[in-house]
């Protein structure tokens, strides 16, 4: 029996239980970790887990993103929302993926595809056939139905089929400012979340370096067992009381400004399956489309471009794609960011969740997930007590920052491949700036294509599917043949026959998006019943 | 009323059908047609039965998926809860036509007015593709009424030697229901087991040749599915 078993079994009341979450911060992350505990919380059992949030008025938040990644299926399922409440609450769409153009050699036709449904086959099989027929599409396009149905603005559902289920792999693009919204409602009026609106003052901490409580301007102390400090940027909790150190990740990726813009969207314009980014001379530009508006940001580096000429390409860009509407480049929002994380995310009896544990661009909406994952990690080993809290915040902390440098490596990846020659771009692929385990794998990657072996963790937030679709979508030469057999020549064409079936089964039966959302609200087609 | 058209890329370019099985779309029905071909298929999850036809000159095969009109105790709110669901269920709204000669290659005809077709692109799966290809769901369908019409069409030859051997009499099947009443299902014609035994070398031997003891003893076997109709009516009305 170990030490800590012994000590529970003779004092069981010694350390006080963890019985108190407190949420400090609104907004995505800090509702959403509120959500997620709420609803684990096991409310038959003897004391249950209280949970309180506290958000100040004074702060307004910042919608961390507007795209998500599929594990938001699973998290609104457990939340406890039906699927099409969701949809129309948040103005939501469906995201199966994103496009990448211009990101190459940005010539014309330089365009492809990172979809979230994983390559038909095993890892080696689908890019050895990709390979193996040259002067055909894409790797994606090749790998995976989900293309074709995004270039054809097709949802990835039926709208019989039940709630959450996919005939392809999706996330959601949201309203993220609704979304919050959405969960404050129903964390309070159904998952028993105590909400207070107050700005808290000051912190107080306890002989062990715990915190006890935070005080509130008008509301006074309020006590807790366990902090989240969801404060965003300020880190009110984990840098302002903790004093974790940040580590910067600008020398890896260079974005540090966005200039971020809402445009209606065009009548009748179809809705996109994905969010585009388009490159540009100094970083690259979001497209996000909702059902009623566009979001639109130009993400680029201060150190390369000055902000009136990131203006001028957010112009073109909208411009271009027909969207400016009324709304101009110069009414965009400029917003400033670090790239890097925490040193540590749990720090005694205080865990950062959200832009407090970390913040990198929007490539890839990695924000919401990392939320997410976070909170499951705690839910998933949650602390009994006290003393249980260090060994856990050692683990907590190995993992995360495990999962941001992988995040950090697959960002980079999108720019070192590059051909383009602006300086931007020239220096994005300077040795010294791309981190040693990605050299290392893009090395191995001569010789072989991206294996789940490389990204072995459980819930990696990038399989190797993801790296596969990014660095062949890069241009990045498939390895030649291997020396080793691995797999039939008869079972990767079966393979080849089966998705080619497949995707001609999607195409047939998907609804396009703008079908679906303008049919959301009323229930599927029915008619009036006629006997035989 | 139907309105029967032929399926014609030109005319049906962006038609959208529903192929879900639900009661409002035609699926709340006790049993559908089945065939000798089909009989393997069917006897794994239905009864089949067999019914004279008003002139009580012919038999058709059923598969039987309830105890009275109308009801279907395979269809569940989520769609069809067997493993398995009878061709002449699934081809809807499709069916086999023909030109005015009567004969000649089957074409596909659909019935517009059918609960089936979708009136928004929200719904339903496309019949042809946006180059005016069928799609794998109208493979699939034409396939299916490619056998179907095949299997009705052989169908006689089987009838013809029931009724020469008298191999089918008729049955009554009794559920009792709530309140000591009894739910009885009759009208309906069984293979004759006792008769079936009693066929002699020869007999037996031509209905071999023929193709035709097979199916013949998948229906016998079938009629052990009254059973799950039953307990699945009474499940039914626990929950109800």
């Amino acid at each position: 029996m170990s030490v800590s078993g012994q000590k529970n079994a003779g004092a069981p009341d010694r350390e006080p239980p963890i019985r108190r979450v407190v949420v400090v911060g609104g907004g995505t992350a800090g509702w959403l970790a509120a959500c997620l505990i709420a609803s684990r919380v096991d409310a038959a059992c003897n004391d249950p887990v209280s949970v309180t949030l506290i958000e100040s008025p004074d702060i307004p938040t910042i919608g961390v993103g507007e795209g998500t990644w599929p594990t938001m299926r699973g998290t609104l399922e457990k939340i406890g929302f039906a699927e099409a409440d969701f949809l129309a609450a948040c103005s939501a769409s469906f995201k199966q993926g994103t496009r990448f153009d211009g990101w190459a050699t940005g010539g014309a036709n330089d365009r492809y595809y990172h979809p979230f449904t994983a390559p038909y086959g095993a890892d080696r099989d689908a890019v050895m056939r990709w390979a193996s027929a040259p002067g055909t599409a894409g790797f994606a396009a090749s790998a995976s139905a989900q293309p074709a149905i995004c270039e054809r603005n097709l949802a990835p559902r039926q709208r019989q089929m039940p709630d959450y289920a996919g005939a392809l792999n999706y996330a959601y693009h949201l309203d993220a400012g609704k979304f919050a919204h959405l969960l404050a409602r129903h964390g309070v009026e159904r998952l028993g979340i105590t909400h207070v609106s107050d700005h808290v003052t000051t912190v107080e901490r306890g002989g062990s370096g715990m915190i006890d409580a935070v005080v509130t301007r008008d509301t006074g102390r309020i006590e807790g067992d366990l902090f989240l400090d969801c404060t965003g940027a300020a880190a009110l909790l984990i840098s302002g009381e903790y004093e974790v150190p940040f580590e910067d990740v600008g020398g890896i990726l260079f974005n540090d400004r966005a200039l971020a813009i809402q445009v209606p969207q065009l009548e009748d314009a179809p809705l996109a399956s994905q969010t585009n980014a388009t490159a540009h001379q100094a970083g690259w530009i979001w497209d996000i489309g909702l059902p009623e508006r566009r979001g639109v940001g130009c993400v680029y580096s201060s150190r390369h471009v000055e902000e009136g000429q990131a203006r001028e390409i957010l112009d073109a860009y909208l411009a271009a794609t027909g969207g400016t509407g009324s709304a101009s480049a110069q009414e965009a929002r400029l917003l400033s960011f670090r790239s890097g994380y925490r040193e540590r995310f749990w720090e005694g009896n205080c865990l950062a969740i959200g832009q407090s544990a970390g913040f990198l661009e929007p490539l890839e909406a990695s924000a919401i997930v990392m939320v997410e994952l976070g909170v499951e990690a705690l839910l998933e080993d949650f602390p009994r007590d006290r003393a249980a809290l260090v060994p856990r915040a050692r683990r907590f902390n190995a993992l995360m920052r495990y999962r941001w440098a992988r995040i950090v490596e697959f960002l980079k990846l999108h720019y070192i491949l590059s051909r383009r020659i602006d300086p931007y771009w020239c220096d994005h692929r300077d040795p010294d700036t791309i981190p040693a385990r990605l050299a290392e794998l893009l090395d191995l990657w001569h010789d072989r294509p991206p294996l789940a072996a490389d990204f072995s963790a459980i819930d990696e937030v990038f399989p190797s599917a993801s790296w596969q679709y990014v660095l062949y979508g890069m241009g990045f030469v498939p390895p030649l043949a291997s020396p080793m057999r691995h797999s039939s020549p008869g079972a990767v064409r079966a393979l080849a026959a089966q998705r080619d079936q497949r995707e001609r089964s999607l195409l047939a039966s998907l609804p396009s998006n703008r079908a679906y959302f303008d049919a959301l609200g009323t229930p599927p087609e029915r008619q009036k019943v006629t006997t035989h | 009323m139907s309105s029967h058209a032929i399926l014609t890329a030109e005319d049906h370019r962006d038609l959208r059908v529903r192929s879900e099985a639900a009661a409002d779309l035609g699926d709340a029905v006790m049993g559908c047609l089945t065939f000798p071909d089909e009989f393997r298929r069917v006897q794994g999850e239905f009864p089949i039965l067999f019914r004279l036809n008003p002139e009580r000159d012919s038999f058709t095969a059923l598969a039987m998926f309830g105890l009275e009109d109308g009801e279907n105790l395979f269809l569940g709110e989520s769609g069809w809860t067997a493993t398995y669901r009878p061709l002449a269920l699934s081809i809807q709204p499709f069916l086999v036509g023909r030109d005015a000669s009567g004969d000649g290659p089957g074409q596909v005809h659909i019935d517009m007015a059918s609960p089936r077709i979708a009136h928004s692109d929200a719904d339903g799966v496309r019949v042809f593709d946006e180059d005016g290809q069928p799609t794998p769901y109208l493979e699939q369908v034409a396939s299916m009424l490619g056998e179907l019409d095949e299997g009705y069409r052989a169908s006689a030859a089987f009838f013809d030697a029931l009724k020469r051997h008298q191999l089918l009499q008729p049955m009554a099947f009794e559920v009792p229901v709530e309140g000591g009443a009894t739910n009885r299902l009759v009208g309906y014609h069984a293979i004759d087991e006792e008769r079936l035994r009693s066929l002699d070398s020869v007999a037996l031997a031509e209905l071999h040749e023929a193709g035709h003891l097979m199916p013949i003893f998948m229906a016998l076997a079938s009629l052990g599915h009254l059973a799950t109709l039953a307990r699945r009516k009474v499940q039914r009305m626990d929950r109800g």
